[in-house]
């Protein structure tokens, strides 16, 4: 068959109507695919592939939510069930981005209202959600399920409230550590009584009360109910009434663990973890202490994630817990436990793959306490899955690194963080560039780069030479001159997002990628050496390239914040007065 | 390092800002257009903004630190003044270093309100306080220890609660933990031995805890 045959070709006059694939059976193959990937490839196909393709379309991945509009992506794709948008920089979770910069979801909504009436499932990082948004999605989608909010803002309680009233069918409520106002948790008792679709509920990073009757209420109609994630004002008290009515949760967050229980409660609180079957990722535990881990104990064998992230451990708690979970494959600690409690972790989880070492006291200077370089060798040799790794310390060694990559040489995720900027090797006096070069030299499938401490143009010389299938790169207080960029913009053949700052990278560094900024999804760099010239002369150079400067000083020519990304939808509209698209 | 070929470019404005094209090897120049200039191969750009080198030489870093107090506008969503600099409050105090260590909100949030460390509690602690439950965290000291815990009272409902809390926090390897005594600071300042007035009471004059060794 020849599949550029096209039915309006007059090439097909006379010919081969026989091999030509039915558009019907065409479409019902494609609908199968679900990968973005192959449905990208798909598109190029042919025109009819073209077209089947986006007529089978029912979930739309949206990196960059200013790189399209909403009336491009429902213009091309007519039956979308499913959409996921991301919005501003990663930086703006740090703080790095200011407020009222953009990604608001409203217009996408209003634009989905009219041509995706169908809409079942909306999943958002990074936006900004107004609580008028959350209501207009409430009633504009009678067939609404799920949403699932990341790291969005300009939300409150209330809008919750809205969804919880008059989403009828609504399967899945996910919200992730947001910044959400808290205006009250009455929004709870705003399901209807008749309301049992539930499956997946999370409101962890509310930051009130809610009604607990209610919630105990919800729970016990729900009886799909997969996923519950309580804030941490839900009592240790009150869990086992939840558990009870939900055995068959596989995903729980508890609320807080420091409470003061009788015998009788522990003892039914370990009942109802041990009717816990299907339990498999546990996290919350916010103030635990290693007093009521005893209750756990019967589900701990079957974890395969654990985030204790939120109780200051200590070693000895943790030496007492983990060699009851056997199977974790995912573990999130603060580095309360130091350097004792990652050997516990190197000798009781050998399935480990993924890693997250949190700092407690992140601004505290007096404190030199923590995790080092010999916690992390200590997983590396007992964790040789490990492929996962964002790791916060205050001090590390070339040979260190080197060494847990020798031990771990699959890594594609690698994120350390030397929390003073600018640290050297403290036993060498050295820069760091050998840690990060062993990393790239080593570990071939890495995807994912974060480094720290100090670092010269080398390291990026080796990132450009090795790092061949290299994603996402985050730089802070790093690098010695232009060259540095530059080689990783010449090197990295896959990379999609650059992410930089504080670092001595100028114009030149930032025009040497010119030819290669269209086929990432974006570039940021701020507190560098760029001025306004190179950044007008990168736009102009590369109309189908949004460059979008920010500036301290209306008179200075020097950049403060710069951020390129590609599009197909031009310029925004919605820019705020201190950004300035060139 | 030697300096290779050095292009500067003429902008249409012929604006005296012309920058510096280090040029290593193939650079792909042609569509940028060259004109020689004789500006020498390190930039001067605007002295209001430190160099990289200036600001972070890691023997001048204890200089360069964020103080105690962490960027206020953190604090979830304070009203922010719109019109002016919302670009230079995010920027950077003079002593912290903005987003650095790079910690989500919430977290951060958190880190406020548990960690040590900590002078005073005159910052906003982020986000308004929960109705109903209003959480009072307490710093508390062992003498001998160097780092700081700190506890909410709230959750408790007798001193035995408490000390069973303590010890375990504090008891690590310790083997006569039951033998301290605690001791708290009231809201005047005096340091008394707890226990001595109702729970009740004692929950609503506590600022700091304190365990001491037994001195006998």
């Amino acid at each position: 068959m020849d599949p550029k045959r096209s039915r309006n070709s007059h090439e097909s006059v006379n010919s081969s109507e026989s091999t030509r694939f039915p558009d019907e059976v065409l479409e019902r193959v494609l609908s199968l695919l679900t990968s973005h990937k192959d449905r990208s490839s798909v598109s190029l196909v042919c025109k009819d592939w073209y077209n089947a393709e986006r007529w089978t379309r029912t979930h739309v991945f949206i990196g960059n939510c200013y790189s399209v509009s909403p009336e491009i992506v429902v213009g091309r794709f007519p039956a979308i069930r499913s959409v996921t948008l991301k919005g501003k920089p990663r930086f703006s979770d740090f703080n790095l981005v200011p407020e009222n910069w953009g990604a608001d979801i409203h217009q996408w909504l209003v634009v989905f209202a009219e041509k995706y009436p169908f809409l079942e499932e909306l999943r958002l990082k990074r936006m900004t959600v107004t609580d008028e948004s959350l209501e207009f999605l409430a009633t504009s989608f009678s067939y609404f399920k799920a949403i699932s909010l990341m790291s969005c803002d300009g939300f409150s309680t209330d809008g919750l409230a809205a969804i919880a009233t008059h989403c009828k069918n609504l399967t899945e409520l996910d919200i992730q550590e947001n910044d959400m106002e808290d205006n009250g948790g009455g929004w709870l008792s705003c399901f209807p009584e008749n309301f049992t679709s539930l499956e997946v509920l999370n409101f962890a990073s509310q930051q009130g009360d809610v009604s607990f009757d209610a919630l105990e209420k919800l729970v016990d109609r729900c009886k799909s109910l997969r996923v519950l994630k309580v804030d941490k004002y839900v009592k240790l008290e009150q869990l086992h009434r939840l558990l009870v009515r939900a055995p068959q949760l596989t995903d729980l967050g508890t609320g807080n663990f420091q409470q003061e229980l009788t015998p009788r409660q522990c003892a039914e609180l370990e009942s109802a973890f041990s009717n816990c079957k299907n339990l498999h990722t546990l996290s919350g535990l916010w103030d635990a202490t290693s007093l009521y881990f005893p209750v756990l104990y019967s589900a701990c064998g079957r974890l395969t994630f654990l985030n204790l992230s939120y109780a200051a451990l200590q070693s000895g708690d943790l030496a007492k817990l983990l060699p009851h979970c056997p199977n974790l494959r995912r573990l999130w600690v603060l580095d309360t436990v130091e350097d004792e409690g990652l050997e516990a972790i190197g000798s009781s989880c050998p399935l480990l793959e993924e890693l997250r070492v949190f700092p407690a006291a992140p601004f505290d200077l007096d404190i030199n306490r923590g995790v080092t370089e010999s916690g992390f060798i200590a997983v590396s040799r007992g964790c040789p899955r490990l492929h996962y790794v964002l790791y916060f310390c205050r001090q590390m060694t070339n040979a260190a690194v080197a060494t847990i990559v020798q031990n771990c040489p699959d890594f594609t995720h690698f994120r350390l963080c030397i929390m003073n900027p600018g640290q050297r090797d403290y036993l060498t006096g050295e820069p760091m560039d050998e840690a990060f070069g062993a990393v790239v030299k080593t570990c071939t499938k890495l995807q994912r780069l974060a480094i720290s401490g100090l670092l010269t143009d080398l390291t990026f010389e080796y990132i450009g030479k090795y790092a061949k299938n290299l994603e996402t790169l985050s730089v802070a207080f790093a690098g010695s001159s232009d060259w540095g960029m530059q080689c990783v913009l010449r090197g990295c053949p896959k990379l999609r997002k650059l992410e930089i700052r504080d670092s001595p990278f100028g114009n030149a560094a930032l025009l040497s990628g010119l030819a290669k900024y269209e086929s990432m999804r974006s570039l940021w760099m701020s507190a560098c050496n760029v001025t306004m010239n190179a950044c007008k002369l990168l736009a102009r150079e590369k109309p189908r390239l949004n460059v979008e400067v920010m500036k301290d000083d209306e008179t200075d020519s020097q950049v403060d914040k710069v951020y390129v990304y590609r599009t197909i939808a031009g310029p925004r509209r919605d820019a705020p007065p201190f950004v300035l698209t060139l | 390092m030697t300096m290779e070929l050095q292009l500067g470019l003429a902008l249409p404005n012929n604006s005296t800002e012309g920058f510096d094209l280090n040029s290593r090897g193939s650079e792909p120049l042609s569509h940028v257009g060259s004109c020689l200039a004789s500006e020498s191969g390190i930039r001067e750009y605007n002295s209001k903004k430190r160099s990289f080198d200036e600001a972070f030489v890691p023997q001048t870093l204890a200089l360069l630190v964020w103080n105690k107090q962490p960027n206020e506008e953190d604090e979830g969503h304070s009203e922010l003044d719109k019109n002016s600099s919302t670009i230079s409050k995010s920027d950077g105090d003079e002593d912290g270093i903005v987003g650095w260590p790079p910690i989500k909100t919430p977290r951060r949030k958190l880190c406020h309100q548990n960690c040590g460390g900590f002078s005073g509690g005159n910052f906003d602690d982020g986000g308004p306080r929960p109705r109903g439950s209003k959480s009072t965290y307490v710093k508390v000291k062992m003498e001998g220890v160097a780092i700081a815990r700190k506890v909410d009272v709230n959750l408790h409902h007798s001193y035995q609660s408490l000390r069973d809390t303590l010890d375990d926090m504090f008891g690590r390897g310790l083997k006569n933990v039951k033998a301290y005594k605690l001791t708290y600071q009231d809201g005047e300042g005096d340091w008394l031995l707890a226990g001595d007035v109702p729970w009740s009471a004692f929950i609503q004059s506590v600022r700091r805890l304190k365990l001491l060794r037994s001195s006998d």
